[in-house]
């Protein structure tokens, strides 16, 4: 059984070979290029998975890199190596998938080498403990999945969606380069677990802006509010994409960063409440824009943003044990419900549910997964996505604020609402569309049954997992077994609530004819959040603004030398007066 | 009273052969002249490091680093004249103005 | 007061080296300029280096831009306006000059006592290896660069006259 330390880098050093060799092989060999995905990220898994029995509270792995960049320093704790597990493993689920879905398209070898650098990368961002590091890892990751939004590249939106993604995040990347600027400049060193281990010992104001540069990076990177607008859109990826990336794994990135630095942010003031109202306003603001949608992808994007705003919330509150169960069931039922989307997609050749319909006859295995993953995301009990939700709910209750739990209480009633209604829309009804259906390929199944099978039992592990996450928890988090912990939830008072809320949501939804009036005077409402609540407006000014000031700015870059030189030796004099009157 | 000590006429030189290269880089309006100005601005250079190897009491540094530079700068002129002649080759001229692509 | 007259000469080649509109007499006012500044360097103690710059400065450069002019062909000898307002040019390279100057020539000490009584070879080969290392890679790159930026104008011309 090889080390630690080994073990930490073959598992990004699998996929990322893997992904050279796939791009070696070129475009002629398809079945090898999809053999060698699938042994890869299977390798990647395996080797993810022996890091669990192994995993360390301290660095291993000390590469120096010289003074500016410090060391190469992993660091495979129990959260690290959790969601380096989930990356691999889902990895591997959503390659094992794209062997039917992505049979027949060109350029395979640019799919899969981006997609093995994604995980290979996004397990990097969780191992290592060096702050620079971390920043790398976490562009790398934004660039993968720039190129693989942008994948159909002969589609303009796609094109548009993917360069979206990549700068809404660099904005993110910028707030995580400063904080960790920031941490150079006061302590002389990357090192993360120092860090966190005496966050007291840097000034009161670096730290805080430390902490809310974290937060713009991870609101960014997890589509939180204001930034959530690019997740929606990046919904051109193909599938399998969408269900990695956009769903379970680099989305959860944010998630990971503020779990992480939360021992070192909790102190300082407004941090936890400006995390809280982030969390809170994405959860409620994105499940109403999913009750609107008819875009089924856009359905499951609005939903992702939504649920990543629970957990974004649950650490706010305090609850970093609440937030990473409920981002291990979400990672699991989400890549579920967007693989079974995926098929369902493939089948019928288009995203428009009004489009489905009655589709359950054509798929009965989808249906079902598909239907399992959506109860869970709905919250409805002995389903992972029930425990984990009440625990979150319960987390805010005791450590938000009251008006922000009410938030995700109606969040919670509408996520129900919405399952419902996209479930039904695909798969009862008459079907709406003439075209031949044909059912989900044997890769397809392989992929989908596994994530249906943890999305009925993984909420087993919550005490299991509680332990596994160790000293990644803050003090004072008491870890539980499994049954006091799921006795707990079952007999709380906040559960019934959430429970008669989630049963109000499905509810609604049979009484909906009835409701007709109701629905009516709220349209206004629906419009607003069918136009994203204007965000796309802002967006829209912003790059237009900025396009304009280029434009404006165009004629200092008129590319001749003299000028430049002029520049240069302007700079030089004012740089010069500043010393000569500084030095007098 | 400052004497015409070798440091200061050293100073002076180093000076004036910077101000001299700038000047030239920002007039001229010929790829070769632009050559020229940058060869001045680096001599400049030389004797700069070479007067800071001697007031620091480093000689020898000041005329490895003064080498290496002749080295860069000598490679930088050739590779520089190289371009110069494929460039009047291929547009027919050596003029900065006609040659920038980023007019409008 | 020798030195006088050298940096004052040095200046004047370097002057008319910038200023000239023929590119040839421009290139024979470096080549001054560059002996000269060899013979400063010699007056600084670093002979070694003096001899270099009079080889290489004042003897290959300037056959290598004698060369490429030849090659290029004279431009016609007519003014271009400068792109850049000549005074404009001026006030802000003496800008530069005067600052420097003011910062510089004040805090020109007296020389310290010659510490480093090894000899130019011994330091060059000894402590300062990785320059040498830096000087080869750069010597082989240029070779490279120049090949590859002749090999390009035969390419074009034989397309050309295919």
């Amino acid at each position: 059984m090889p080390d630690i330390s080994t073990l930490a880098i073959l598992s990004i050093a699998l996929p990322w070979a893997g992904a050279v060799l796939i791009w070696l092989v070129r475009d002629r060999q398809p079945q090898l290029q999809h053999a060698l995905a699938v042994v890869f990220t299977l390798a990647g898994a395996a080797a993810a998975l022996a890091m669990i029995p192994q995993r360390s509270e301290v660095n291993v792995l000390d590469f120096p890199l010289g003074s500016a960049f410090g060391q190469v320093t992993f660091l495979p704790d129990g959260l690290a190596v959790f969601l380096a597990v989930v990356a691999t493993t889902i990895g591997c689920l959503a390659v094992v998938f794209s062997v039917d879905y992505m049979k027949g398209e060109k350029q395979l070898g640019r799919y899969y080498a981006y997609v093995l650098f994604f995980i290979g990368s996004m397990v990097g961002l969780v191992l290592s403990s060096n702050l620079l590091l971390i920043f790398v890892f976490w562009e790398i990751t934004a660039l993968c999945s720039y190129a693989l939004i942008s994948f159909y590249n002969d589609d303009p939106k796609a094109v548009t969606a993917g360069i979206e993604a990549l700068i809404i995040t660099q904005v993110g990347g910028i707030g995580l380069l400063a904080g960790a600027l920031f941490l150079y400049a006061y302590q002389g060193n990357y090192d993360v677990p120092t860090f966190l281990a005496g966050a007291d010992r840097l000034p009161p104001n670096v730290l805080a802006l430390m902490a809310f540069g974290f937060l713009v990076a991870a609101a960014a990177k997890s589509a939180q509010f204001p930034f959530q607008t690019w997740l929606p859109d990046a919904m051109e990826a193909p599938t399998p994409v969408s269900a990695l990336i956009h769903a379970a794994t680099m989305v959860n990135a944010g998630v990971y960063l503020l779990a992480r630095f939360y021992p070192a942010f909790e102190a300082v003031p407004n941090w936890k409440l400006a995390v809280v109202s982030v969390g809170a306003i994405t959860a409620l603001m994105a499940a109403v824009m999913a009750l609107v949608s008819n875009d089924l992808k856009r359905v499951l994007a609005y939903s992702t943003v939504s649920q990543l705003g629970y957990m974004v919330y649950a650490i706010g509150a305090g609850g970093i044990f609440a937030s990473q169960f409920h981002l291990l069931s979400h990672a699991v039922f989400k890549a579920l419900l967007f693989l079974s989307a995926g098929a369902v997609i493939h089948a019928v050749h288009t995203r428009d549910m009004r489009e489905m319909g009655g589709l359950g006859k054509q798929m009965p295995l989808v249906k079902v997964v598909m239907i399992i993953g959506g109860l869970a995301l709905a919250g409805i009990p002995v389903l992972n996505g029930f425990w984990s939700k009440e625990l979150v709910l319960e987390a805010g209750h005791e450590g938000g604020p009251l008006w922000a739990w009410l938030f995700m209480l109606v969040g919670a009633g509408l996520t129900a609402l919405y399952t419902l209604r996209f479930l039904t829309m695909v798969f009862y009804g008459e079907p709406r569309s003439g075209q031949h259906v044909h059912d989900a390929g044997p890769a397809m199944k392989v992929a989908l049954v596994p994530l249906a099978l943890g999305t009925l039992t993984t909420w087993l592990l919550a005490g299991s997992f509680g332990h596994f996450l160790g000293k990644a928890l803050p003090e004072g988090h008491d870890v539980e077994s499994t049954g006091a912990l799921l006795l707990q939830v079952a007999t709380a008072p906040t559960t019934f609530v959430a429970l008669a809320v989630v049963a109000l949501g499905l509810a609604a939804w049979w009484q909906r004819a009835r409701l007709a009036g109701l629905a009516h005077s709220l349209r206004g409402i629906g419009t607003m959040a069918s136009n994203s609540f204007g965000f796309e407006a802002i967006n829209r000014a912003v790059v237009s603004v900025t396009e304009a000031s280029a434009e404006s700015l165009r004629t200092t870059h008129n590319g001749v030398l003299n000028w430049n030189v002029m520049a240069i030796l302007v700079g030089l004099v004012v740089v010069l007066a500043i010393l000569a009157l500084g030095g007098a | 009273m400052m004497s015409l000590s070798l440091p200061l006429m050293a100073a002076v030189a180093v000076l004036g052969l910077l101000g001299i290269g700038l000047l030239g880089l920002l007039v001229t309006r010929n790829l070769i002249k632009v050559v020229v100005g940058l060869q001045v601005l680096v001599k400049g250079a030389l004797l700069a490091l070479l007067l800071a190897g001697r007031l620091s009491g480093q000689v020898q540094t000041g005329q490895t680093l003064a080498l290496t530079v002749i080295v860069a700068d000598t490679i930088v002129s050739v590779v520089a004249l190289a371009l110069a002649v494929q460039v009047r080759r291929q547009f027919g001229t050596l003029d900065l103005q006609a040659l920038s692509t980023l007019r409008r | 007061m020798f030195d006088l007259l050298i940096v004052a000469a040095m200046l004047g080649c370097a002057f008319q080296a910038v200023r000239g509109t023929r590119l040839l007499i421009a290139a024979l006012w470096l080549a001054g300029a560059s002996a000269l500044t060899a013979i400063m360097m010699f007056r600084l103690g670093a002979p070694e280096v003096a001899v270099i710059e009079l080889s290489v400065g004042a003897g290959l450069v300037t056959v290598l831009f004698v060369f490429a002019i030849n090659i290029a062909g004279e431009e016609p000898p007519v003014t271009l306006r400068s792109l850049v307002p000549a005074p404009l040019a001026w006030i802000v390279a003496l800008c530069a000059v005067g600052l420097g100057a003011a910062m510089a020539l004040p805090n020109l000490r007296v020389e310290s006592s010659l510490l480093q009584a090894d000899k130019f070879a011994t330091v060059l080969w000894e402590h300062r290896s990785l320059d040498v290392l830096l000087q080869v890679v750069l010597i082989i790159g240029g070779v490279l660069a120049v090949l590859g930026l002749l090999a390009e104008g035969r390419a074009n011309a034989r397309k050309e006259s295919q």
